[in-house]
């Protein structure tokens, strides 16, 4: 069973989704290490999985990623203020991360990264990436900023190092969703050429925990496309719902029927595509008799042009999943803005 | 008692479709006596079907086969003499061939068929007053009752020296195949609050959702909502699946991602407290993609197209109810 030390760097939902879920299958707390800025978050955190290594302050990234070789190297960081740990996991010694999850904002993972380039160099752990519109290049190259400088900190070196590819730790880039949060995550996956099949594995069994759907793409780009079916899909039928319980209602149905009758079709129909080996369409002809009630449903649907509108809204998503991948993986030196 | 004891009487379906078998099965899974299960079904392939599917299962069918269904045999020997004659085709291999009347008949038969098949067991359900549940769809429980009512003076009926058996109608859909169905219900007032807790419990074995309506027209909503809402997500799936691939995803991960969104979101709201609407704006950042996403099916009118089709389908549902329940067929 997978027992890797994992590193997440940020503390926030899907994070902790992922987190929850591999403790629900048994992933020992003790391999965990959540880093999260938010003092409040890390409260929360540390109630909710007592135990739970959770740190912050300016070295708890580096801390997460390099490990801690000592208690007593814990316990100075501790006390010159460089990092705050859970009272509860205590200060401790623990080896390097092996796999570092990225579970920032995209808005501030170039700073994070390139902060952390030097240990992740050194490190050179397996780096899955759940942010929204970074490229794995970009996030290579935010590695090696970080890697040739000559310290962390400073925007520009004398004579900075330059950081070959090959050193800098492989990349895998996610596009989870939001159902992972109730364990019924959609999930697609691109890993760079580098990544080892055993990587692979890695990362499809980290995101396995919350995700009933893994999906591997063979190029970046389709990252995008996933974005535009699972990464931003729940939403549409959100959406869908919500029209068919309003249309219920001004039918004179009362609210709360119409909802959990909604609700429980859209589910069912899941269901039923899931376990079926027919393909969708297949699937609706076959629950259609011709001139019924479902019949003039559909005719209506087609005939408004409802295909046509959901391809235009899947592509817009993925136009700007692509945008947004331009405007936050600039290659300037000057700090991403969103 | 416990919930498995509570309701376990007589069952006798009358017809044994997609729909029947799937009730069926939800119930024996759930423990059910199959002792207690009879179906009456015309076509021989099917009986077998079900015969073997269900082994022990008795199956009827034949000319007496649905009033033998209703109102139990007298007599093994009975039986014995309704096969020898004709009447009945029984299954063999069915634990045994004197059984009880119905307690419940659940009227699974082609709408288009219906009014016969209940005028032919009028007499019979008159006797008996078994509690009658019909998921034909577009048949209004006061069409039933004048089915029922077959051959009985205007005069008989409204004096109340003849009753009607209570009818309770429902519609099902087709996620009761995999045990994940919705279905709206509809209660005469004859029905009691034991009637409607044995229908509720029956379809609760195949429905993950039994809701009730107050007014009978409201079926036809139901109708349009969960009845034929099925196949409006398989739409949706199949438009998204081929944005998918228009936009270079192969076809199986497109589908996979699809579906298993679709599932996601449903088990999010089902979870959920928040309303339909609180849960998208929760997940939809300003200026993200998914807000791309909304902003393109807003701006292409995607509430009004969707209230439309579901309208579509109410109308449908009380015109063909209109059609089946007028006295010619």
């Amino acid at each position: 069973m997978l027992q890797s030390r994992l590193a997440f760097i940020g503390g926030g939902n899907m994070a902790e989704a992922i987190l929850g879920g591999l403790l629900a299958c048994g992933y020992p707390l003790s391999q965990c290490v959540v880093t999260e800025p938010l003092q409040a978050r890390c409260e929360f955190l540390h109630s909710k999985y007592p135990g739970l290594q959770v740190l912050s302050g300016p070295q708890a990234n580096h801390l997460a990623v390099n490990g801690s070789e000592s208690v007593s190297y814990t316990a100075a960081l501790v006390d010159n203020g460089s990092v705050h740990v859970n009272p509860t996991a205590g200060s401790e010694s623990f080896p390097p991360a092996e796999v570092v999850i990225l579970a920032v904002k995209p808005q501030v993972l170039r700073g994070v990264v390139s902060d952390l380039g030097k240990t992740l160099h050194q490190r050179k752990p397996l780096v899955i990436s759940i942010a929204a519109g970074i490229e794995t290049s970009a996030i290579a190259r935010f590695m090696a900023e970080g890697a040739s400088s000559e310290s962390g900190s400073e925007a520009t070196a004398a004579a900075p190092v330059q950081v070959q590819d090959k050193d800098l730790p492989p990349v895998i880039r996610v596009m989870p969703n939001t159902p992972a949060l109730v364990n019924e995550g959609a999930t697609g996956l691109y890993a760079t050429p580098d990544t080892t099949p055993s990587q692979r594995l890695v990362a499809e069994s980290l995101l396995g925990a919350v995700s009933k759907q893994v999906s591997w793409v063979d190029q970046e780009s389709l990252i995008d496309t996933v974005t535009g079916i699972s990464g931003s899909g729940p939403a549409y039928f959100f959406l869908m719902m919500e029209a068919m319980e309003d249309a219920a209602v001004k039918l004179g149905m009362d609210r709360e029927t119409a909802k959990e009758l909604t609700i429980q079709t859209c589910l069912g129909a899941a269901k039923m595509a899931q376990s079926s080996s027919d393909d969708l369409k297949t699937l609706r002809v076959k629950v259609t008799s011709p001139q019924g009630t479902t019949d003039a449903a559909i005719k209506t649907f087609e005939r408004g042009g409802f295909r046509d509108l959901v391809a235009e809204s899947v592509k817009a998503a993925d136009s700007r999943s692509k945008s947004l991948a331009v405007e936050l993986c600039g290659s300037s030196s000057k700090d991403s803005k969103l | 008692m416990t919930q498995q004891q509570q309701h376990q009487g007589r069952l006798a379906f009358i017809g044994g479709g997609n729909m029947a078998e799937a009730i069926l099965g939800g119930l024996l899974a759930c423990g059910y006596p199959l002792s207690q299960c009879v179906v009456s079904e015309p076509i021989q392939a099917r009986c077998e079907f079900l015969q073997s599917k269900y082994p022990g299962l008795q199956t009827l069918s034949g000319p007496d086969a649905n009033s033998l269904a209703v109102q139990g045999s007298k007599s093994a020997s009975t039986t014995q003499s309704l096969i020898q004659d004709g009447s009945i085709q029984v299954n063999a291999t069915a634990a045994s061939t004197d059984f009880a009347p119905a307690e419940v008949v659940i009227l699974a038969v082609k709408p288009q068929v219906l009014k016969n098949v209940v005028v032919d067991l009028a007499p019979a359900l008159r006797a008996l007053q078994p509690l009658v549940i019909s998921i034909a769809a577009g048949i209004e429980t006061s069409a039933i009752a004048r089915f029922m009512a077959d051959g009985v003076d205007e005069e008989a009926l409204v004096a109340g020296s003849v009753k009607l058996p209570p009818v309770i109608r429902v519609m099902p859909n087709t996620p009761a195949l995999v045990l994940e169905g919705a279905a709206g219900m509809y209660a005469t007032a004859e029905a009691t609050a034991e009637h409607r807790e044995v229908a509720e419990s029956l379809m609760a074995a195949v429905s993950k959702q039994v809701s009730w309506v107050e007014t009978e027209s409201l079926i036809d909503t139901v109708t349009g909502i969960s009845g034929s809402g099925p196949a409006y997500f398989f739409l949706m799936m199949e438009a998204m699946e081929e944005a998918g691939v228009k936009l270079g995803m192969d076809r199986a991960t497109a589908k996979a991602l699809t579906i298993q969104t679709c599932l996601g979101a449903a088990k999010m709201a089902q979870l959920s407290s928040d309303d339909l609407e609180t849960l998208r704006i929760k997940v939809t950042s300003p200026q993200g993609t998914t807000d791309a996403a909304i902003k393109a099916f807003e701006a292409g009118g995607f509430r009004d197209l969707v209230q439309k089709g579901v309208t579509a389908a109410d109308a449908r549902s009380r015109t063909l109810a209109k059609e089946l329940g007028g006295a010619k067929l």
